[in-house]
């Protein structure tokens, strides 16, 4: 099943209207092009079950006082370090309940790069991330929120990668999978984040000029980023 | 589509929060009332912030709302045999929990009622419709694991009698109060009456039905309980496959009246995890797993926090379905028989302490 069938059929189930033209698609693709009126560029991370679980724990309270965040994202070569650091930006935000202030890189060829962010509720978080893992398909990431009361985490403790559901060792060698959605089975985890998130960008289509907005916030944060590195200094985002 | 004009009855189940949801954003459904047991589940059932009328009497609830096509029976396993009755009786489609009753007598008078009346009844067994479980089938299917040999399978928990508490009174929960074995204190009616859906899995996995089965009760963990709570399972299938089930209550709980954050003392509160071994390989499934930790409150333990239970969306568009194409759900009365007689068998080999032939 393809994405956009997969949307459709959601949206079908849920009596949900597409009349408004809109141009969706992943937030980062649309680093350093001109927005058109009716492009809505996704933050699809933001429907994953694991972010919205980790938000709710931090806006809910369930840990308090939220000091530190330590994230990480590791893609393959067709990942771009742009849009990893888009991405983990972005949920620095989401998850740390603020905007970034202010953050100093250290990159490496668009290879890798370490940053070091602060947001403008005092919460400092560190970034790295890399296009230098394999295999290409799967992003390895750590989402750590470190608290006055509390530490909330995707991984479990004692483990340094995500679990997967099912593992099978055959005669064929060892596999693993991870099926998220009853409603979009046979999607990865990927795949099934961006028809959640454009699921709800046309059940409430308000929020297209948040998402906009958020947008034009991240690509400045990103262009940053590489104006830190170059010029070896902290950057006050204004 | 028209909407399937929808009822919960009774509210004392402890999947009743399960559906709110569901029931609330599926456009196929229009949820048009609830009838609660008792002023708790009533109160209960207000705070939750659902803006549907919830009658104290379910014929009170049956009468005023004659248009009600279907209902989530979530009652005691007890009570089912007079909502079967009554719902029968009225036409009215019925999702019923996951013990239809113990006493096969009354499992039989059930599957008359419903084929009398032509009415749909699916069995909530949520499993069904759990990603990792579809995964799981599809391999199996695909023979990646080649013929079984094995078949290893949890389904533990805390145990839910502090806030569901007919699911600690044998006569309620198991439908008769039947010592274990000869001597012992403790009664029918605990961990393992909460938790077929372990012998339903193999049954559906494997597509063969049990040969023999042997049970054993451990020393209870809640020493103030009358019901078993730590059990363990074993035996064959028809076909070969032998199996280990650990259905216990064997994860302790905070004693909350109402289920909340903080119910879990150990860490995760809930697991159905799969092993199978065959002649290429062995698989090792969590169907409620990976998800997230956190440390905080209230308890400042170590708790999992779920990601994913949308297990109830799917089984509700199959009872949806169903109704509106007068079809007959995968899990129906006659299929989850022979789950029943299997559950019943573990509490015979518990009072004979020899395996039970099926």
């Amino acid at each position: 099943m393809k994405k956009e069938e997969a949307l459709l059929r959601l949206l079908e189930k849920y009596s949900v209207e597409t009349k408004t033209p809109i141009n969706i698609a992943y937030g980062w693709s649309l680093l350093n092009k001109q927005l058109q009126k009716n492009d809505v560029p996704l933050l699809t991370w933001r429907a994953n079950r694991k972010f919205i679980e980790l938000h709710k724990i931090v806006s809910g309270d369930t840990i308090e006082n939220v000091c530190m965040l330590r994230f990480c994202s590791f893609g393959g070569k067709k990942w771009s370090l742009d849009a990893l650091m888009y991405k983990e930006f972005d949920l620095c935000e989401y998850l740390g309940g603020g905007k970034i202030v202010s953050l100093h890189a250290v990159l490496n060829e668009r290879l890798a790069g370490n940053i070091i962010v602060k947001l403008d509720n005092g919460i400092i978080g560190s970034v790295e991330v890399s296009v230098q893992a394999q295999p290409e398909e799967k992003l390895l990431d750590r989402h750590e929120i470190i608290a006055r009361r509390g530490v909330a985490s995707d991984l479990v403790t004692d483990t340094q990668i995500s679990q997967s559901s099912i593992y099978t060792y055959t005669n064929t060698g060892a596999s693993k999978y991870k099926d998220v959605d009853y409603e979009l089975f046979g999607l990865n985890e990927l795949e099934v984040e961006y028809i959640r998130s454009a699921f709800e960008v046309y059940k409430e289509p308000s929020q297209i000029t948040k998402l906009q907005n958020q947008h034009a916030h991240l690509s400045v944060l990103v262009k940053a980023a590489f104006e830190s590195n170059f010029k070896k200094q902290k950057i006050e985002i204004k | 589509m028209k909407p399937v004009k929808i009822a919960i009855s009774s509210l004392t189940h402890g999947h009743t929060r399960k559906y709110f949801q569901t029931l609330h954003e599926n456009p196929k459904l229009e949820w048009v009332a609830v009838s609660a047991e008792s002023d708790k589940v009533r109160d209960v059932f207000l705070k939750s912030g659902y803006n549907v009328p919830c009658y104290m009497d379910e014929k009170e609830m049956l009468d005023a709302h004659p248009d009600i096509e279907a209902v989530v029976m979530a009652s005691a396993n007890n009570r089912h045999i007079h909502q079967f009755r009554e719902y029968t009786q009225r036409g009215i489609h019925i999702l019923c929990m996951k013990i239809p009753t113990f006493d096969m007598e009354e499992y039989d008078e059930i599957i008359r009622l419903v084929e009398e009346s032509g009415i749909v009844c699916q069995i909530e067994l949520e499993m069904h419709y759990n990603p990792v479980v579809e995964r799981v089938k599809k391999l199996l299917a695909r023979e990646v694991l080649g013929t079984i040999s094995g078949f290893n399978a949890t389904n533990i928990t805390l145990s839910p009698v502090w806030a569901f508490p007919w699911q600690g009174v044998p006569e309620e929960s198991y439908g008769k109060r039947i010592p274990l074995c000869e001597g012992n204190k403790r009664f029918r009616g605990g961990a393992l009456s909460d938790h077929p859906h372990v012998f339903d899995m193999i049954r559906w996995l494997t597509n063969s039905e049990f040969d023999y089965i042997y049970a054993e009760v451990g020393p209870n963990l809640r020493t103030d309980i009358e019901v078993e709570d730590i059990l363990l399972v074993n035996g064959k299938m028809k076909n070969g496959v032998s199996f280990l089930f650990d259905p216990s209550w064997s994860r302790l709980e905070e004693r909350l009246e109402v289920p909340g954050p903080g119910w879990e003392i150990y860490p995760k509160r809930m697991e159905v995890n799969f092993s199978v071994s065959g002649e290429k390989g062995v698989m090792l499934a969590d169907c409620f797993g990976p998800n997230v930790y956190h440390n905080g409150a209230p308890n400042d333990r170590y708790t999992v926090q779920y990601t994913y239970f949308d297990e109830w969306i799917g089984m509700m568009d199959e009872f949806i379905y169903c109704i509106r194409n007068k079809d007959n759900p995968k899990i129906n009365l006659k299929w989850h028989k022979k789950t029943i007689e299997a559950m019943n068998a573990c509490y015979e080999s518990i009072y004979s302490g020899q395996p039970i032939y099926l």
